[in-house]
């Protein structure tokens, strides 16, 4: 090397400094001042310049309060939620890994003739579809006319009174058309660009993560007035009519059927990795590995059954108790302030405001009636008048009776699920398949050839040549997701639900700590190397499991 | 034009590994030396030691009297070929070669000037607008070359610049660096593995081994009277002949006895320097040149005849190199003229040039006896 | 690849054209809520709810978009997230590099130990460091300030690590080729290294960028004043005061969700290969 070692010293210092002092600063000095803080009491609103009261040593006590004490609960929920949320993990590693498959597999047009050809047809058939949908919705001429004529024409269907039926059917013929094109511009430059447009656009929900991701899903999320709800409708109205048509214990049988199927397949899988540990073939990272796929493959089993069972109950959420809005309770309210001779409007509306967005109708029944005179007969009435609210209700959730959509994430049951399918939606394409789609590039083609001679095909190929090939991509995004995830679910929570509906995690339990409850630095410091022992323990439990399946 | 001048010049890794010991040479003015050795012998250290990329533990590197072992490359007037070329790949060639003049703070005139007739010299002159990235091996090289003439130094480093070229264009550009030395006559240190490169490039050759200088002198005192086995056995394609045997004395003469072919004598002028050694175990060793094919029994007891078994027969052209056996299944390779009639497996007498003949001590770097 | 089908030279193929037909659904998947979210950015508050049943707005309302900068500072947003993730990057930018170089091509004691530190560090998660950061922060009297939204983010352990790989592949022999040539260390840095690290610099600008642009967890704890708020932390205070009035709170994030995917679309090659080269962060 050039020059003397001192100069070099002094050299490649001058390099580091402006790097180092923020290292300094910002990294390594918080992490000491970090493990100082935790065992202190220090909060912000007891220790300040304008107090003088000191700041204690006070030991283990943050870590056994957290852990331990009467406030445990908390720590535990909250850990829990965020092992839940985790769920969303292995299923989008395992989805991420099917779009990079099916992007790597060459699906698209590969020559450039082919793809000039694909974008020429894909753009007339944009084109001619497009012509078609509105040609066949746009209200005919007549009805044009017609609507002229007689404005005051309304539509009939509920909920979509300040329209006028013309109105109804111009905008749906134009969202049908856009609809029609937006699907047709994917095909053309899916056709024209091929894996690189898809890949594209799988990867922007990544990329926009963030709050104004968070923000267009709590509106996707909406129960009324949500694309979710609106898209959920008719397939649980399939659901729905497939169960109506079929004896219960039909259903009762598939769900043993299913139960009996995994229990055989779990039983499979734990003694065949039991007799490869006996005969000493695999190390018991291995066996250990199958008793989490036997846990995966039961849970999902009992899970399968259990829908299966629970689906001539007709119900998922028995309508008297499913929850009601604020504004529901409201409307409700008014109708019955209208319909029960005597009843006092506005204390009603007090009675039914004070029951909040977490009510139950049946609650909502009880306090109506309370407050608008206990007579039997009224009490009937106030039953009438918010039963037919709540169908109506309903009806905005599902079209007609029967299987109720969520109410996602105002529902304690359904909120976390509905974190977790937005957090896999928006991950599937992004960074995990990107890595995947390396590691799929970087197998060498010789060993799909070499198993093809072998006489390896689809599913035996993916075994035994793409998986193993593929297992320290897999290994890297697992620890990765590992990390990310024990760490996660703050931003999501505090946008979507502000910590409502049983969505606080861990991170969110250090900020409600550390900067909105008395700034309590020491306790959230404390919280935070839980967290961290944690996060590291995982990390070392995947080392060691990883690092022996992919020797194998 | 510089003298350069290395002095008990030690390089020690990490205070164990010893790369370089004690390396001493004067290179004159104008000079063309190769260091040659097998991989990991040190010579490359030397090499980045002159240059001023490697700290020199030891000893002194001085270029015209003046000591640089502190000095910055840049002080230092050199300029090396590398390898792998180590053009700029973000700058075209233009940039390349000009690049070390700019940092002198040359009057941009005078550096398109320099950079144009340099470009001429070398035939790249229509190459000057591009990247490294769009040239061939050859191109590349030939730029690397440019980058150094350009700079006018008063001495060249080149280090193993040819190994990364096709076999053709490496004895091509081969023949070109020897023309551009001749021309320029700049003192010159030129690293290379390859025995032939050294051979025929260097004024001066130096064989090294294991951090040792072996031997230095012309490329052809080197080649025909090795200090010892080391030498003798990397200098030459077909590599030497080694064959086990003792010296005895009889018959007015010293005779090298084997154990399973016919004894050879040796020449009178070297009994003085071989009587010391009779009866010890040596190494006698041959180049395959120096064997000719002989009518059988024709050179029978006059003690420079062998009698071997002929393995594989690689004809060359005019020679024809053929791999034989002694009884006991030593190999020998021997060069002799082309015949088409010369069967293998089969028998071969030959007659070996007793001038050319080497009688080493035993080990690997086994003293030269008879020079 | 990997079906031996796709792999014949027939242009169409049932597997193939199945296949295409799931990508194209996907595609929709990911694509369609962002449609909606168009059109409920031009929809009227009063038909907002109704469009699941309609489709399409009855009434385009574009004067949405302007009415989001009237109702809030949203232009005064754009602004500071523009303004502290520019200059983070641009910071980090630098102080990496330099830091990699030191790293990599300056050969000093201590440096794989020194090194060794950095790294350590990236394995302890970002929480723990938001709680002695924030009261550092605040001991150095700039919470509630660009300092603080700046300063902290200006270098990065990360950062120095990428750069660090990345000029690692860059030949010693071009330094070496410098130094002859007569170049001091400052030189090499910017002449002949970070030409060649280019790719490198650019992909941690990226990261850095989008990174700082999507940040919330810091500046939501950092700043109280309404004109240092960035984006995110504005489009949560805009939802929380206007929540019910969805049209403006969808124009809002689908235009903070521009400046990604211009930065995407544009720079794309460079982000798939910085990922793929090992550039995520946990």
């Amino acid at each position: 090397m050039i020059g003397s070692a001192r100069r070099r010293l002094l050299i490649a210092l001058l390099f580091l400094l402006p790097s180092l002092v923020g290292f300094l600063v910002f990294t390594a000095g918080p992490i000491a001042f970090s493990l100082a803080m935790s065992v202190t009491d220090w909060a912000l609103t007891k220790h300040n310049p304008l107090s003088d009261t000191p700041i204690r040593f006070v030991g283990f006590e943050n870590f056994l309060r957290i852990l331990v004490g009467d406030e445990s609960h908390l720590f535990w929920d909250y850990f829990g939620n965020t092992l839940f949320l985790m769920i969303g993990i292995p299923i989008g590693i395992a989805g991420s890994l099917g779009l990079a498959l099916l992007l790597s597999a060459r699906v698209t047009p590969t020559t450039r003739q082919g793809r000039t050809m694909g974008a020429l047809w894909g753009v007339a058939l944009t084109a001619i579809s497009c012509a078609g949908v509105w040609a066949s919705t746009t209200p005919g001429g007549a009805t044009t006319l017609a609507g002229a004529a007689a404005p005051a024409a309304r539509s009939t269907e509920a909920g979509l009174t300040d329209l006028t039926a013309h109105e109804v059917q111009r905008s749906r013929s134009r969202g049908a058309v856009l609809a029609t094109a937006a699907l047709g511009v994917i095909v053309t430059l899916g056709l024209a660009f091929g894996t690189v447009f898809f890949r594209t656009i799988f990867y922007l929900p990544s990329l926009l993560a963030g709050v104004a991701l968070f923000l267009l899903w709590k509106t996707l999320y909406k129960p009324r007035g949500g694309l979710i709800n609106a898209a959920l409708g008719p397939v649980l109205d399939g659901v729905q009519a497939a169960v109506g048509a079929t004896p219960p214990a039909l259903w009762y049988a598939m769900g043993l059927l299913v139960w009996g199927a995994g229990l055989a397949l779990c039983a499979r899988v734990v003694l065949v990795g039991a007799s490869k540990l006996r005969f000493g073939d695999a190390g018991l990272a291995s066996f250990l590995g199958r008793l989490g796929l036997v846990a995966a493959l039961g849970a999902t089993v009992l899970g399968a059954g259990f829908v299966l069972v629970q689906l001539p109950a007709r119900s998922l959420l028995p309508s008297g108790f499913a929850p009601v809005s604020r504004g529901d309770a409201l409307d409700a309210a008014r109708e019955v302030a209208s319909s029960v001779p005597g009843a006092d409007a506005e204390e009603l509306r007090l009675a039914a405001s004070a029951l909040g967005d977490q009510s139950r109708v049946r609650d909502l029944i009880a306090a109506l009636t309370g407050a608008a005179g206990a007579s039997p007969e009224s009490a009937g009435v106030v039953r009438r008048a918010v039963m037919n609210r709540a169908s109506r209700v309903r009806e905005g959730l599902t079209s007609g009776e029967g299987l109720a959509a969520p109410e996602w994430l105002v529902d304690s049951s359904w909120a976390k699920t509905a974190l977790i399918v937005m957090g896999v939606w928006a991950g599937l394409g992004g960074s995990t398949m990107l890595l995947y789609l390396a590691g799929l590039s970087n197998i060498p083609p010789e060993l799909y050839e070499a198993s093809a001679i072998d006489g390896a095909s689809g599913w035996n190929r993916f075994i035994h040549v793409t998986w193993p090939q593929l297992a320290p991509t897999t290994f890297f995004i697992v620890i990765m997701a590992t990390i990310g995830g024990l760490q996660g679910g703050f931003e999501q929570a505090m946008v979507m639900t502000q910590g409502k509906a049983d969505t606080i995690v861990l991170a969110y339990y250090i900020y409600n700590i550390a900067f909105t409850d008395q700034f309590q630095l020491g306790l959230a410091s404390a919280i935070a190397w839980v967290m961290f022992a944690m996060i590291f323990a995982m990390t070392v439990l995947n080392f060691r499991l990883g690092s022996q399946l992919t020797n194998e | 034009m510089a003298q350069l001048t290395l002095k008990d010049v030690r390089k020690v890794y990490d205070s164990k590994v010893e790369a370089v010991r004690s390396f001493n040479l004067t290179i004159a003015d104008g000079e063309f030396v190769v260091f040659v050795g097998p991989s990991g012998c040190g010579k490359s250290t030397t090499l980045r030691m002159i240059a001023g990329l490697e700290d020199i533990t030891s000893g002194t590197v001085s270029i015209d009297g003046r000591v640089v072992n502190d000095a910055h490359p840049k002080d230092r007037d050199i300029a090396m070929v590398f390898q792998n070329y180590a053009l700029y790949p973000h700058m075209t060639v233009y940039k390349n070669m000009a690049f070390g003049l700019m940092l002198r703070k040359l009057p941009r005139e005078q550096i398109r000037e320099r950079v144009e007739r340099t470009a001429i010299l070398l035939g790249i002159d229509k190459l000057l607008d591009r990247r490294p990235k769009a040239l061939s091996g050859g191109q590349r090289q030939r730029v690397a070359l440019g980058r150094a003439i350009v700079r006018e130094p008063k001495v060249f480093l080149f280090d193993e610049p040819l190994s990364n070229l096709d076999a053709k264009l490496r004895v091509q550009t081969r023949t070109e660096i020897k023309n551009l030395h001749q021309r320029l006559r700049t003192t010159t240190v030129y690293v290379t593995h390859d025995q032939e490169e050294a051979m025929t490039l260097g004024d001066r050759i130096v064989v090294m081994s294991d951090g040792r200088i072996q031997q230095v002198d012309t490329p052809l005192r080197i080649y025909r009277a090795p200090v010892n086995r080391f030498v003798a056995a990397f200098l030459g394609a077909p590599p030497m002949n080694f064959l086990n045997g003792t010296l005895n004395s009889r018959e007015g003469g010293i005779w090298f006895d084997f154990a399973d072919t016919l004894p050879l004598r040796m020449l009178d002028r070297h009994a003085d320097a071989l009587r010391p050694h009779l009866g010890r175990p040596l190494v006698l060793g041959f180049r395959p040149s120096a064997t000719s094919e002989s009518p059988t029994g024709k050179f029978a007891g006059q003690g420079n005849a062998m009698r071997l078994e002929a393995a594989v027969v690689e004809p060359m052209g005019e020679v024809m190199d053929v791999s034989c056996r002694t009884p006991k299944g030593q190999p020998v390779v021997v060069r002799i003229a082309s015949r088409d009639d010369l069967k293998a497996p089969g028998p071969i007498e030959l007659h070996l040039d007793m001038d050319h003949v080497h009688i080493f001590e035993p080990g690997e770097f086994g003293r030269n006896l008879v020079v | 690849m990997s079906d031996p089908a796709t792999r014949s030279r027939r242009s169409f193929s049932v597997p193939r054209a199945l296949g295409f037909a799931a990508l194209v659904v996907l595609g929709a998947t990911f694509t369609a809520p962002f449609l909606w979210q168009v059109l409920i950015s031009l929809s009227s508050l009063t038909d907002v709810d109704l469009l699941t049943r309609t489709g399409f707005p009855p009434v385009l309302k574009p004067e949405n978009y302007p009415q989001v900068f009237r109702k809030v500072e949203f232009a005064r947003y754009f602004f500071n997230s523009f303004f502290v993730a520019g200059w983070v990057t641009l910071l980090q930018v630098i102080t990496s590099a330099m830091a990699a170089y030191a790293f990599s091509r300056i050969r000093w004691p201590m440096r794989d130990r020194v090194f060794l530190l950095y790294l350590a560090t990236l394995m302890i998660p970002g929480v723990v460091l938001m709680v002695p950061n924030f009261a550092i922060v605040l001991g150095l009297g700039m919470f509630n300030t660009y300092w603080g939204l700046i300063v902290p983010a200006a270098f990065s352990a990360y950062g120095t690590f990428l750069l660090r790989q990345f000029m690692l592949t860059i030949p010693t022999s071009l330094d070496e080729a410098a130094a002859i040539d007569g170049a001091g260390h400052w030189r090499v840095f910017t002449q002949v290294v970070l030409p060649l690290a280019r790719p490198g610099l650019i992909v941690l600008a990226i990261f850095t960028f989008l990174g700082n642009y999507n940040s919330f967890f810091w500046p939501l704890i950092l700043t109280k004043d309404d004109n240092l708020r960035v984006l995110p932390i504005g489009l949560l205070a805009f939802d929380s005061t206007y929540g019910r009035e969805t049209p403006l709170i969808m124009a809002g994030s689908l235009m903070a969700m521009v400046p990604p995917v211009l930065v995407f679309v544009v720079l794309q090659k460079y982000l798939v290969k910085g990922i793929q080269l090992g550039a995520v962060k946990g």
